[in-house]
């Protein structure tokens, strides 16, 4: 018989007690209908690029569904022998924090192919918070959220350093547009949008260069929109990593908040935020992405898609994508600022994951696995022949970064906004 | 910080971040510092303006210190001591 020590006993507990109030009808559900068709299987980027059964979205699910049935069901309970279930140790929870957090990437990609729909990404997503508050989310994960409190918490300290970027900032956009009017306004009572870009400038930049030249009325956030306690399943920091955004969005009474090319930000603000408060949020939420095609589409960029003449695809980060629906608006703007767009097979719905979501990039130790899960999106990238990938995501962005080095693609990687704005100067 | 300010810092171990985006270089910063004895310095240099604050404030969160931060025209420099 095995031994539980006191604090895997604590650590089993605490599972259970995640466990019983996260799955909802929506992971039940997930949890029970799988009937092991292995329809899915090709469905997933890492079973594809190395065809193993632990590579298949039902083997991984079935992990967690063991966990499940030991604490809630109870004739699991009573004969935990009969489906496979072990007690919950630090070993075992350690192996399926492993599999939540390494070896599925969130994507949803297999539930589009599953003939009932299963959400193996929502029952990995419960199992990321149960081993994230028994200790064993990725330290890294965990030291990225904590800085992004610790922003919050030290504002005013970190104030004037966001200032003394925006006035660089917004010379090297004054330069770029010959303008000395052209302005980066922040804490600007009253403006229409307020948008929320990610740390580089090069997220800041080209929205700047866009919306002077767009005339908008809009205001820079002090944030930026990176909340990886979703990675984590810490919904209590996600949700104090959002509460930032909201806080100055009120304040400055805007009517949208425009999140930047981000993946799981702009998921997280758009669609998950409002689960996470329990109410909609007191404004609209849109990507840059569909700004810049509405200005496209009302001709107030004056574009010169000769600027771009380079053969170009288009990655669909499934977060903007399958989860967040943009799937025209990108292409809709690329083919207004690029010569030569070729699309990738498959794309938009069945566009395959890059390997690196979720979170993914982040972790030093599982660059090998990155590498490999991303072995189909390289070759695809390959098969188009162009010479840069456009990606809406940054970690979508040093994932095809990393991937070109590695299987030697040859390719830039870059942003929607990026191509737009070089169209414009 | 002045020129001669940095010299004097002496750093155990140097690192190039420059073209790395957001969150690579407090990634590789963390990594660089848990391989430093307590009391190492780590001089790294970047060029995304993100580092500007997200240093720091992972250094505030994880109990380090950035002893000194400059920036000369597109390149930042700036040194992290191991506290703990
Ligand atoms: S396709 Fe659906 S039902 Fe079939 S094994 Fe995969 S998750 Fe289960
Ligand atoms: S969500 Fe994506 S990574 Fe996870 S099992 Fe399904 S296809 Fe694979």
């Amino acid at each position: 018989m095995e031994t539980i020590t006191v604090e895997e006993q604590n650590k089993t507990a605490l599972a259970r007690e995640m466990m019983e109030k996260l799955v909802d009808r929506r992971v039940l559900t997930a949890l029970e209908v799988c009937v092991r068709c292995g329809t899915c299987a090709e469905s997933c980027h890492y079973y594809q690029s190395d065809p193993k059964t632990e590579h298949t979205p039902y083997y991984r699910a079935e992990q967690v569904r063991r966990v499940y049935r030991q604490f809630m069901d109870p004739v699991g309970q009573a004969f935990p022998g009969w489906f496979g279930a072990k007690p919950t140790t630090d070993e075992a929870l350690s192996r399926l924090a492993e599999i939540a957090f390494s070896s599925c990437t969130l994507c949803h990609r297999c539930t589009f192919e599953c003939p009932f729909g299963v959400e193996t990404a929502e029952i990995m997503r419960v199992m990321r918070s149960v081993a994230t508050a028994c200790g064993y989310g990725p330290e890294m994960l965990v030291e990225i959220a904590n800085a992004a409190i610790a922003k919050e918490e030290n504002a005013d300290l970190f104030r004037d350093i966001f200032l003394d970027q925006v006035k660089e900032l917004e010379k090297e956009v004054q330069d770029k547009l010959g303008s000395s009017e052209a302005r980066i306004p922040v804490n600007q009572k009253g403006a229409r949008l307020l948008y929320v870009p990610l740390a580089g400038a090069h997220t800041i930049v080209p929205q700047a260069i866009i919306f002077n030249i767009a005339r908008e009325s809009w205001t820079l956030s002090m944030f930026d929109t990176a909340n990886y306690a979703v990675f984590l399943g810490d919904i209590t920091k996600a949700k104090r990593i959002a509460q930032r955004i909201i806080k100055e969005a009120e304040a400055l009474e805007v009517q949208e908040v425009i999140i930047t090319e981000c993946g799981h930000g702009y998921t997280a603000m758009r669609w998950d935020a409002p689960k996470w408060f329990g109410h909609p949020l007191p404004f609209k939420v849109r990507n840059i992405i569909e700004v810049i095609d509405d200005y496209i589409r009302d001709g107030v960029l004056p574009v010169n898609p000769a600027t771009n003449g380079e053969p170009v695809t288009y990655h669909d980060s499934c977060n903007l994508g399958r989860k967040g629906g943009l799937l025209e608006e990108p292409r809709r703007v690329l083919r207004a600022v690029v010569g030569d767009f070729r699309e990738m097979t498959p794309n938009r719905l069945h566009s395959y994951c890059c390997g690196g979501g979720s979170g993914l990039v982040a972790v030093p130790e599982w660059k090998d696995i990155r590498m490999q899960a991303g072995k189909l999106k390289a070759d695809q990238i390959r098969q188009t022949g162009a010479k840069t990938v456009v990606t809406s995501c940054d970690n979508c962005r040093f994932q095809i970064g990393e991937l070109s080095q590695y299987y030697d693609l040859g390719v830039e990687v870059t942003s929607v906004s990026e191509l737009t704005a070089k169209a414009l100067v | 910080m002045a020129e001669e300010a940095r010299q004097e810092i002496k750093a155990d171990q140097k690192i190039n971040l420059e073209g790395l985006l957001c969150p690579i270089p407090v990634v590789r910063v963390s990594q660089a510092v848990k391989n430093l004895a307590v009391g190492g310095i780590l001089e790294a240099t970047a060029t995304d303006p993100g580092v500007l604050a997200d240093i720091p404030a992972w250094a505030r969160s994880t109990g380090n210190e950035v002893i000194a931060m400059n920036r000369d025209g597109k390149i930042i420099t700036f040194f992290v001591k191991r506290l703990k």
